[in-house]
């Protein structure tokens, strides 16, 4: 993408950006993009509707997950993503991520819908305080690149918590099925 | 993205999947993380008199390319010397799976395993040592839990 998601949308750049506010963003733009309305034009001119709604549609993907939405304000303030270079989770950490995934993987076996549902909660809380510390730090860090960079393993942690939702995903819509 | 045939073999037929005891004084423990992708790997290795491993088991919740090369590690552990096991790098890994360029983490974090298995086993070994060599009396050694 040539322009980060809070641009392209027309936000301003905050960890706890209003979604809200992005959604409807989204959809006035997509509407003022769409095809229809490009119809008799210059092709020059509906290709580059066509590039901007794309543009426009990841840019809402973005902001939606926060994951995505912490590495487009990292990336903002000159913080490369190298994997090779973001740092080691600690082994707390660790450990309680391989012990989550165990448990659901059990209640998964066990087909065991509520305990699934438990642990989905529990860990939606703990993903929604880990945003909720992200915000103030994001903000006070500035777009300050070593600043941001203090914030790699939290934006780290988000991420295993996602890889976990993933397989949470997975395994509700087994349960459902 | 395509999935070479050796990593969805790997990752159909998990080779070695499962725990062994982490207290147990023969085994090592190597649990890593990739912050990059939220994967997490467990693999662990047991080790007899003559520092040869004769078991190891991994548990992986990541990405097939994850699930393969710790898979793929655990069957090459298994009757290596520890001095043998740390020669392992990820780039036979790869070469093995054929892994695409973006899923060389994968194989970088089945090497971390591997070390940190060894590094794990080693610790609780000189530890051991240790404790042989300088026998503490129990009442001493409570004492010095209680601080």
């Amino acid at each position: 993408m040539t322009h980060d998601p809070f641009t392209v949308l027309g936000l301003e750049p905050r960890f706890d950006v209003d979604l809200a506010a992005a959604e409807v963003r989204h959809r006035e733009l997509s509407r003022a993009l769409h095809p229809d309305r490009y119809q008799g034009k210059p092709a020059a001119e509906r290709r580059m509707a066509l590039e901007r709604a794309i543009e426009v549609n990841a840019a809402w993907r973005a902001l939606r997950d926060p994951v995505t939405r912490a590495e487009a304000l990292l990336a903002a303030g000159g913080v490369e993503l190298d994997e090779r270079a973001e740092p080691k989770a600690s082994p707390a950490l660790l450990m309680e991520m391989m012990e989550l995934q165990e448990e659901l993987a059990e209640v998964r076996g066990k087909r065991d819908a509520a305990g699934l549902r438990r642990l989905g909660e529990a860990l939606r809380t703990r993903e929604r305080e880990l945003c909720a510390r992200l915000a103030p730090a994001f903000a006070a860090a500035r777009g300050d690149a070593a600043r941001l960079r203090a914030l790699l393993p939290a934006v780290g942690e988000l991420r295993y918590l996602r890889r976990f939702f993933e397989a949470y995903a997975a395994a509700e819509e087994e349960l459902a099925a | 993205m395509a999935y070479s045939d050796k990593v969805v073999e790997h990752y159909e037929n998990p080779r070695n999947v499962g725990t062994l005891d982490k207290n147990d004084p023969a085994v090592g423990t190597g649990l890593v993380g990739a912050p990059a992708c939220g994967d997490v790997m467990r693999l662990q290795i047991k080790v007899d008199d003559g520092g040869v491993i004769t078991d190891a088991k991994f548990k992986t919740f990541g990405c097939g390319s994850a699930i393969a090369s710790s898979s793929l590690a655990t069957e090459w552990l298994k009757g290596k010397t520890l001095g043998e096991a740390e020669t392992i790098k990820n780039t036979q890994i790869v070469e093995e799976l054929n892994l695409p360029p973006v899923k060389i983490h994968c194989s970088v974090l089945a090497e971390d395993a591997i070390k940190s298995a060894i590094a794990d086993f080693r610790s609780k070994q000189a530890a051991r040592r240790a404790l042989g060599a300088e026998p503490v009396a129990a009442d001493t050694a409570a004492a010095h839990a209680g601080k």
